[in-house]
């Protein structure tokens, strides 16, 4: 099984409940996991493997049973670990854009969130589940019991009796959220058997607009390696935030105090200095067609 | 899930007045960021020009208002929201949105923000935060942290700080959320999140006024200003690991701090009793 997130979500707790609750079945447990990034907003994952002899703690690329996603786009980067055809695949649908200092700073990688949507990834997968656990937490009195309810989803799949489900979750919570943590694993658990029975509660409850299919436009327009960057000079207040912003250091101040892009070459067309200049005086264009349209 | 709206890469030009720009915030002002922000789900929206309707106070913050190309109506000091519920009720098909500062909001208009989240109208509230009454030279506000310099408190702040969140939640607003304004498209996020909910929606934009708060609290440049941004969030999100000049002293929570769509939006209860009312005659 694979449990991953971002800092903060509570992926170590998860793995913790999990390993002790195999512990409990009488299976031999292994676990690793790497956070090394989970302070700055990065990417957590967590390795568990139960049987009656585990020799790895690691699990390889398609040889994973279950993969708990906490986070949508980690979801995604990990999907390739399930085992094909057969590997149970459930996540939050929940988006948390990762801080400028963990986006890839490559030439034309996708400088924003991942494109593919809930309803895209069920159709290919047989056994998944993408629900809204966050919101649903929320809605229940406290959005980090997110995690446990997706527990309740899990606990569905595995033949653990629900008891020690509790009584493990109970012990590894702050003590003061054991209440909502075990009315978050009950609710999971009851959505679980609701999509089993009917399959399109699941998609009712992906239909919620709001928040989330807009992040998916910041990716946007691009066209293979363009970038060009449009300073408008009589908006610059010399302020400096671009220059000093910019991952890859290719702006400056020039004599005038305006900003200039010094070296094109290295400029990836991530837009920080446009969503950060104050004045508006930056456009980046990752289209060339829009250029001609503005000239 | 994505339709038509969403596929036109957004163009912040095409929702300005142009002619007034260069606009008169001073260089690094956080004030300009929001409303990159703020145009940026608007245009995500795909709401039209003609439908969106811009109130804002006096202030830095209630200026910036003026320089978007749509119905925008400045008015006067402490009372955009005042406006704003009588402009929602006499036209509901508009989108309105409040751009307010902390002094707007919370000091002279502070009756009429808890009474707009009482009612729950569905209006936006965007209060940009840059603890200080930045328009009329820096004086002390509601949002001042502790110990901070400004013209009113040349000893430092020995006032307790308004949390604008919990107290727009505690009066009854039903979309309450915070973001800075170095996470722009997070905060874009937000914004889209609480204009498309249906009642009272207040999001604090925590913003920099870099020229005279910045300044008189020898806070750094600009851009060091925009970094240390991260200190005010979350500490389980972000450690302020960059410069060690904290821009706030408390971190505070970001994202969206509350949601209830279980309460009436005023409006349309309004309307249902005056309905109710005429049908009976
Ligand atoms: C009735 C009235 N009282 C006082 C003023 C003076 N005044 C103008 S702006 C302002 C404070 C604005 O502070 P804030 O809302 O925080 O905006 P900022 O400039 O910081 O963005 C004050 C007190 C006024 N214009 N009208
Ligand atoms: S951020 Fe904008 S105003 Fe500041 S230096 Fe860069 S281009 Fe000029
Ligand atoms: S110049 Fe702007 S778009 Fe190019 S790399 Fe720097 S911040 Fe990114
Ligand atoms: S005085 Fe402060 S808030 Fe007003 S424009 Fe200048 S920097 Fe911005
Ligand atoms: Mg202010």
């Amino acid at each position: 099984m694979i449990i991953v997130g971002v800092g903060g979500q509570g992926v170590i707790m998860v793995s913790k409940v999990l390993a002790t609750i195999c512990q409990m079945q009488g299976h031999q447990v292994k676990q690793s996991e790497v956070h090394g990034m989970a302070k700055r907003g990065g990417g957590v994952f967590s390795h568990v493997r139960f049987g009656e002899k585990v020799w790895s703690p690691t699990i390889p690329k398609g040889g994973a049973d279950v993969l708990l996603a906490l986070e949508w786009a980690e979801a995604m980067r990990w999907i390739n670990h399930l085992r094909p055809g057969k590997g149970i695949f459930i996540s939050d649908t929940q988006h948390i854009m990762p801080p400028f200092a963990c986006r890839s700073r490559q030439r034309n990688a996708d400088a924003a969130y991942t494109r593919e949507t809930p309803h895209e990834i069920l159709e290919q997968i047989q056994d998944g589940y993408a629900m809204d656990a966050t919101t649903m937490a929320r809605d229940l009195g406290n959005e980090r019991a997110a995690n446990t309810m997706l527990l309740g989803v899990l606990s569905t799949a595995l033949d653990f009796p629900a008891e020690d489900w509790r009584d493990v979750i109970s012990r590894f919570v702050p003590p003061k959220t054991v209440d909502i943590n075990i009315k978050a694993f009950d609710h999971g658990r009851e959505w679980a058997e609701l999509v089993h029975e009917n399959p399109d509660h699941a998609a009712e409850q992906l239909r919620r607009p709001e928040i989330a299919p807009a992040l998916l436009s910041e990716a946007g327009e691009h066209d293979g390696d363009f970038v060009q960057l449009d300073i408008n000079v009589d908006w610059c207040k010399s302020c400096d935030i671009c220059v000093k912003m910019c991952p890859e250091r290719c702006l400056k101040l020039d004599d005038q105090l305006k900003a200039v892009l010094h070296k094109p070459e290295l400029c990836t067309g991530c837009r920080i200095c446009e969503w950060l200049c104050p004045d508006l005086a930056i456009t980046v264009h990752r289209d060339p067609a829009n250029v001609k349209a503005s000239a | 899930m994505t339709d038509a709206k969403q596929q036109t890469p957004f163009d912040v030009l095409q929702y300005l007045r142009q002619e007034l720009m260069p606009h008169f915030l001073c260089p690094g002002c956080g004030h300009g960021i929001a409303l990159r922000a703020l145009l940026w789900a608007v245009h995500e929206l795909g709401i039209e020009k003609d439908n969106l309707a811009i109130v804002s106070g006096i202030g830095c913050a209630g200026r910036t208002g003026a320089y978007i190309d749509a119905n925008t109506f400045h008015t006067t000091h402490g009372r955009p929201l005042a406006f704003a519920t009588g402009l929602k009720l006499a036209r509901p098909d508009l989108e309105v949105i409040v751009i307010t500062g902390d002094g707007d909001c919370l000091a002279i208009g502070g009756n009429h923000l808890i009474h707009a989240a009482r009612r729950n109208l569905d209006i936006t509230c965007l209060m940009l935060n840059n603890e200080v009454y930045g328009m009329t030279g820096g004086q002390v506000s509601p949002t001042t942290s502790e110990d901070r310099y400004t013209t009113t408190t040349p000893l430092g702040n020995t006032e307790a700080v308004f949390d604008a969140c919990k107290l727009a939640e505690g009066a009854g607003a039903t979309f309450v959320g915070r973001e800075v304004t170095v996470q722009t498209p997070t905060l874009k996020n937000l914004i889209l999140g609480g204009i498309a909910h249906d009642g009272f929606a207040f999001i604090e934009v925590i913003s920099d006024c870099t020229e005279i708060y910045g300044r008189k609290n020898d806070l750094g440049s600009s851009a060091e200003m925009i970094l240390s941004q991260k200190s005010a969030m979350r500490p389980e999100t972000f450690e302020n690991n960059i410069i060690d000049r904290p821009f706030r002293p408390n971190a505070l929570p970001t994202g969206v701090l509350a949601h209830d769509k279980t309460r009436p939006e005023y409006g349309a209860a309004y309307r249902a009793s005056i309905k109710a009312q005429q049908t009976k005659k």
